[in-house]
């Protein structure tokens, strides 16, 4: 696939955040589970009765390139809240090492480490995390309060986050006056006050209501359209993780079981697990032609039907093809790169057009080529 | 943050400044009520019983209205009211029962308090009957007796024996050694106040019932109450040395004044007033019969004493 | 209350479930092999003499060198000489300001705060009891105590946040001062007046500390529990901005716990208030003085003059920093301004009354209530104490109480071997809790017996025993009555509040005129000190039973007795429990003030200690009332109670 890459920058754009082999376990005399390759190897389940530990999580590796929006997924339990809160050192990670733009996180003395969650990352919280005894207007200020910046300058900039986010006329009201999206996006607010190089999230709309959910991730989608800002997103929800995710980092039992594209994980799920979790996705919203389509039979097929871009997705494509009642010829640039026709097109709803099978294990890896979705 | 290191540093600085750098001899502290906007102050120590109250009060009413003086009263119990005498805590205490021990230590050996002399009333402790009762068993005023009336003294608390009742904790009593050595039928009851005291006496005398009860002279309750005294063997000097073998009856103490050795010096007038206060234990008992009987106030009652005793108080003037 | 009275734990078949049989067995097995033995090497009812210590000598020659010393010891010139020097001119100062700010300009500024705290009715409230206090003519008195407990108050509240912030932030204080805290909060107030009046002798400074001793824990436990209850995740949220730990702490910690602050505010004043007045024993001066002095001339009147505005300034204090405690929606920050203008306001009333000359209360404003009060209480006590037909005078009942419940329970617990004492105090305390509780309560009887107070201390136990049990026949009752019935709560919730806050030195004379010199009282007093918050958890916990259990006995045609019995008692287990609990602290806590009415035993004791200053007879008889209360809180407190999260 590194072949049909047409993102070539992707690749190239350096890490904001680069984890190896990290690992967090829970419990007594707790860093002598990742250095012992016979503990490593025992099941959560052996390994808290062996040692009375918990790998919250074991060895995970992957980078967080600039721009992107890498999301972790995986049901509650796996280890992804620990993960993120490795990040900026909020839990104390056991093992492995973490970079921000090249400088090892874990070697940070506190007033570094400080100046990281002051300026380079800021987090955003499942339950909004924000003090009931300070106006909207306050809370936002906060991060900036912390930094030492003056009373005006940040009220100034406050307002204008709080504005951004659509809280104009409620500055002066209380959280507790607030009602849960509202609530989030003052949490929001207050995480692009300091202007971070990284937004991190931990689970932020898994409390609201569905309708509020939705427009909350509207609210990320657009903010990342106009930003670019860089954003690690931590969900259980794999809608949320598709629909936002450049890439997902898949979790279970604190391994990451898969990485890649959302193509790539409902298109080629890693193992069982993997399979069960995306089968009831719709996969014809998350594949793209580019996994559908086939080499044009003809130069007549290569030269009539009509045109979809290679990263259009399948049901965009049928509707196409419904439309012209022919293949439809896939089109980058002015050259053609297949065809896909209904055939073709019917096979990717119907889960049997297996895309072309990759080596076992391959998508885990880390670093490898993916196609980096552009921003929807 | 730097508020609070500020705030800190001014704490210590005040606290520096209030106590001064040196030594602070808490033996020489006047209590933080005393002298007032600029009046002078005197503090005397009441004790619990009546008695007390009333020379107070006459004290207090006299030092107000003739000297100018404003004066706190303070109610601690006789030992530990020495203690604050030497502490200057209290200027004077107006009527003690004897106390050999503490005397010894503060006004020998610490000289932190000075005699003030007789209040020129004479005390005695002794063990009480009502009168009614004395009239109808007119034997049991003997102790030799007692034990044949035990059956009639009896009550809840003290089981099988007759009831002996005792007061406040604060008095001096030898009662339980008494008892013990002279081989009653009785149990000590101690009352545990001289108010709790009172009360049953006067529930007693109600309902006209017999009771024995450690008591003391002077004493407004027998205006309200008569009572006879029971003889017990005669009072010998030391006899009541060793507080385990006393055998005897309790002795007549002529009661005195203290103050303290400071304010003796340079209380001025308050002090010489103090030390000339004297009067006769007919004079305490209106007072007192006033403030307990008919419920006046101490302030009322004094008053009306003053007002009357005139020729008495005058001399007490410097 | 079967666990209470009944001291046989085989008595409630129905407790015997697996673990406690397993726990009973284990008790036995140790008692099977350690009696003999003791009983062998020292046999008798009464703990053996060759186990008890002899602390009376070494405490009277330490009690006799600081007298002796305490002019020229350099611990007394250097420490706490300057100790009792600040207290003293502190007392002093605040004495002061509120004599020169006059009647008018206390009354006036206590109102306007009251004003900007908790609205316009409480400050109507307060400005009403300041002039209640003015018109019983207490003014001078009041001054005194109010002067005296804004310094203990502000002692407290520093010295319990510190604490509290240490225990807050750091685990390690936390489970060092966790179970003092928990402790000191049993310990009747009495028990802390002897040490202090050891140092710093009768007067002022010994009464401000004991107070700020009795205080200070409910802030620092409040502090504490506020600090560790904050939103982890508010917390989390801060820390991921950046913030130092100072930071955290002042712009996040402790404005997350406000409400817990406010609340151990509330609290400490509350019991500063109370050891204000009991602290007269020890020459605090004030208003309690003025009830102890009136209790010598058997004047209840009096004492109630002086008792009613100490009753005034509780509910006022407890109502104002209660409503601070509480957000008020909708309203928005008070702002500085109107504080200003409050302020102005109140300066501009003092400085009227001071022009005006009108700083002293004046001479005529006084209004007597002691007159009619004793009238009512006389009459009330002629006509109650004998000759009732058919159900007999108090004195008769307090007589066959003596006789029928308090000498067989005193006697019976005197009669018991000492060994079987702690025995039957081991296996309560372990089936009501674990094996730590037992041990604690089996160390403190113990330590009774060392000190060798064996015998009065059962005589206590006996009074305390027979006070509780009548306490919570009569506090169930009542309680259930409440819950029951809107109109008896709302009937009852006055009284209770003047129950919980008046000094228990007012009622030493009614009781003794109603029953007599001796237990009786005793116990009298002591249920009626302890009944109002008996009832109160009663009447609370019944009321907060799930309404949905309610509902649904309700559907399938339960009898209001069969809801009560069969789902409101059940579900408000807990409740009860802690009411016992409290039951068994308070009634221990009058235990002193029994010695003063003829209860004897320890009380006698303590009070004896006090007043002959007799320190080493006062202190140990304080011990063992330490000990009995522990013990007593251990066999009484279930240890699912005791919260031992952090949160």
């Amino acid at each position: 696939m590194t072949a049909t890459n047409v993102n070539g920058t992707a690749t190239e754009r350096p890490p904001v955040f680069s984890v190896d082999g990290l690992w967090k376990v829970f419990g007594p005399k707790a860093g002598r589970v990742p250095a012992d390759p016979e503990l490593t190897a025992l099941t959560p389940a052996e390994l808290r009765s062996r040692t009375g530990c918990t790998a919250a999580v074991r060895d995970v590796s992957f980078d967080v390139r600039k721009g992107e929006v890498f999301v972790v997924m995986g049901l509650s339990g796996s280890g992804k809240s620990t993960l993120v809160r490795c990040l900026t050192r909020l839990i104390e990670p056991t093992a492995g090492s973490i970079a921000i733009d090249g400088e090892d996180v874990r070697a940070m003395d506190k007033s570094r480490l400080r100046e990281l969650r002051r300026h380079r990352a800021a987090m955003v919280f499942q339950h909004f995390g924000l003090l009931p005894h300070r106006t909207v207007l306050d809370n936002v200020a906060y991060g900036l309060e912390v930094q030492g910046v003056g009373r005006a300058e940040r009220r100034e900039r406050a307002a204008a986050v709080v504005a951004k986010v659509g809280l104009e006329g409620l500055e002066h009201r209380r959280p507790g006056q607030l009602s849960g999206g509202q609530r989030q996006r003052v949490g929001l607010a207050r995480a692009l006050a300091v202007d971070p190089e990284v937004l991190l999230f931990d689970e932020p709309f898994s409390a609201l209501d569905p309708l509020i959910r939705r427009d909350m991730q509207e609210e990320v989608v657009r903010l990342h359209r106009e930003e670019g800002r860089t954003m690690v997103f931590i969900t259980h929800d794999l809608q949320e993780a598709l629909k936002l995710g450049d890439r997902i980092a898949l979790m279970r039992d604190g391994r990451v079981v898969q990485l890649g594209t959302p193509e790539e994980i409902v298109g080629s799920p890693a193992d069982d697990y993997v399979r069960a979790f995306v089968r009831d996705v719709p996969r014809e919203q998350v594949l793209t032609v580019r996994t559908a389509m086939r080499p044009a039979a003809d130069a007549d097929e290569a030269g009539t039907g009509p045109a979809v871009r290679p990263e259009a997705t399948v049901s965009e494509a049928i509707e196409a093809v419904a439309r012209a009642g022919s293949a439809a010829r896939v089109m980058d640039g002015g050259r053609c790169l297949g065809v896909v026709d209904a055939g073709d097109l019917l096979g990717v709803v119907a889960g049997t057009a297996v895309p072309e099978e990759r080596p076992e294990g391959a998508a885990v890896l880390p670093g490898e080529a993916e196609l980096p979705k552009e921003a929807v | 943050m730097r508020l609070r290191t500020t705030s800190a540093l001014a704490g210590a600085a005040a606290l520096t400044l209030l106590t001064g750098c040196g030594a602070a001899d808490m033996t020489q502290q006047a209590s933080p009520f005393a002298n007032a906007q600029g009046a002078r102050t005197v503090t005397l120590s009441v004790q619990s019983w009546v008695g007390a109250q009333a020379n107070v009060a006459v004290a207090q009413y006299l030092l107000e209205h003739e000297l100018g003086y404003r004066v706190d009263t303070v109610q601690v119990d006789e030992v530990p009211a020495w203690d604050a005498l030497s502490q200057g805590r209290v200027d004077a205490i107006l009527e003690d029962w004897g106390h050999p021990e503490q005397e010894q230590r503060y006004v020998q050996d610490k000289k932190t308090i000075a005699p003030g002399g007789d209040l020129g009333v004479t005390g005695h402790i002794g063990w009480f009957v009502p009168t009614y009762f004395a009239k109808q068993h007119p034997d049991v005023t003997d102790w030799k007796n007692l034990d044949k009336y035990a059956d009639l003294l009896r009550t809840a608390e003290s089981g099988d024996k007759g009831q002996l009742m005792d007061g406040s904790p604060s008095y001096v009593t030898n009662d339980k050694a008494l008892v013990e050595n002279l081989d009653l039928d009785y149990k000590v009851v101690f009352a545990g106040s001289e108010a709790a005291q009172i009360t049953q006496i006067q529930q007693f005398a109600k309902e006209k019932k017999p009771f024995l009860t450690y008591w003391y002279t002077p004493q407004w309750l027998f205006e309200k109450v008569p009572m006879t005294e029971v003889k017990l063997p005669p009072y010998e000097e030391g006899c009541d040395a060793d507080p385990a073998k006393v055998d005897c009856a309790y002795p007549v103490t002529p009661l005195q004044k203290y103050l303290n050795a400071d304010f003796a010096k340079n209380g001025g007038e308050a002090a010489r007033f103090l030390k000339n206060f004297e009067w006769t234990t007919e004079d305490q008992n209106q007072v007192s019969l006033m403030i307990a009987e008919q419920k006046m106030r101490p302030e009322e009652a004094a008053k009306k004493w003053v007002d009357s005793h005139e020729s008495v108080w005058k001399k007490w003037l410097p | 209350m079967a666990t209470v009275t009944a001291p046989a734990p085989k008595a409630a078949p129905g407790v015997l479930t697996r673990p406690a049989a397993r726990k009973l067995l284990a008790l036995a097995v140790a008692a099977a092999i350690l009696v003999p033995f003791a009983v062998t090497q020292w046999g008798g009812a009464t703990w053996p003499s060759a186990l008890t210590v002899d602390v009376s000598e070494p405490l009277g020659r330490a009690s006799d060198w600081i007298i002796d010393n305490r002019d020229s010891h350099p611990l007394f010139l250097y420490f706490f000489g300057h100790v009792s020097n600040v207290v003293v001119l502190a007392v002093r100062a605040v004495y002061l300001a509120l004599l020169a700010v006059g009647w008018a300009g206390v009354t006036a500024i206590g109102a306007l705060v009251a004003w900007r705290v908790a609205g316009v009715r409480l400050a109507l409230g307060t400005a009403v009891a300041f002039l209640a206090c003015g018109l019983l003519g207490m003014w001078v008195p009041t001054m005194q105590t109010l002067a005296l407990m804004v310094v203990a108050v502000l002692a407290s509240v520093v010295v319990g946040a510190l604490l509290g912030l240490a225990a807050g932030l750091s685990d390690r204080m936390d489970r060092v001062l966790r179970p003092v805290l928990d402790t000191m909060q049993v310990l009747p107030a009495f028990a802390y007046l002897l040490p202090v009046v050891l140092v710093f002798g009768i007067g002022v400074p010994a009464a401000v500390l004991a107070t700020v001793v009795y205080a200070a824990p409910p802030m620092a436990r409040l502090t504490a529990l506020g600090l560790r209850g904050a939103d982890k995740e508010v917390l989390e949220a801060v820390e991921s901005l950046g913030t130092t730990a100072r930071q955290r702490l002042l712009t996040a910690r402790i404005p997350l716990a406000r409400k817990e602050l406010l609340l151990g505010l509330n609290q400490t004043i509350m019991m500063a208030l109370s050891m204000a007045v009991i602290a007269s024993v020890i020459g605090a001066g004030g208003l309690g003085d003025r009830v102890y002095q009136a209790l010598a001339s058997v004047d209840v009147g009096a004492a109630l003059a002086a008792g009613i505005p100490i009753v005034l300034l509780a509910v006022v204090l407890d109502r104002v920093t209660g409503a601070a405690g509480e957000e008020r929606p909708g309203e928005s920050r008070r702002s500085p301004l109107t504080w200003l203008y409050a302020l102005a306001a109140a300066a501009a009333v003092a400085v009227a009354g001071r022009l005006a000359g009108v700083l002293e209360w004046p001479d005529g404003w006084e209004l007597n209530i002691a007159e009619p009060v004793n009238r009512a209480v006389d009459w009330m006590t002629a006509h109650l104490y004998s000759g009732v037909p058919v159900v007999g005078g108090t004195a008769d009942w307090a007589a066959h109480f003596t006789d029928w419940v308090l000498n067989p329970l005193r006697d019976g617990l005197q009669w018991l071997p000492w060994w079987s004492v702690l025995l039957i105090v081991a296996a309560l305390a372990w089936l009501i809790g674990t094996w730590r509780t037992a041990l604690t309560a089996v160390l403190a009887m113990a330590a009774i017996g060392v000190l060798g107070v064996w015998n009065p201390s059962l005589d206590t136990l006996s009074q305390v025993l027979a006070a509780v049990a009548v306490t919570l026949v009569i506090g169930f009752a009542t309680g259930v009555a409440a819950a029951r019935s809107d109109r008896v709560e709302r009937a009852l919730r006055p009284v209770l509040d003047v129950f919980q806050t008046m000094p228990q030195f007012v009622y030493l004379i009614p009781v003794v005129a109603l029953f007599g010199v001796g237990r009786a009282p005793a116990v009298a007093a002591a249920v009626v000190y302890a009944l109002p918050a008996v009832v109160r958890i009663t009447a609370q916990g019944l009321r907060q039973v799930d309404p949905a259990a309610m509902e649904s006995a309700r559907s399938l045609g339960a009898t209001s007795g069969q809801q009560l019995r069969q789902v409101q008692l059940p579900l408000a287990r807990p409740a009860l429990l802690l009411a016992v609990n409290q039951g068994v602290v308070l009634v221990l806590a009058v235990v002193i003030i029994g010695g003063l009415v003829g209860g004897g035993a320890l009380g006698y004791q303590v009070v004896f200690g006090l007043a002959q200053g007799d320190l080493a007879t006062g202190l140990v008889a304080g011990a063992a009332i330490v000990c009995l209360g522990l013990m007593l809180d251990r066999v009484t407190q279930p240890t699912v109670r005791r919260p031992r999260k952090g949160a």
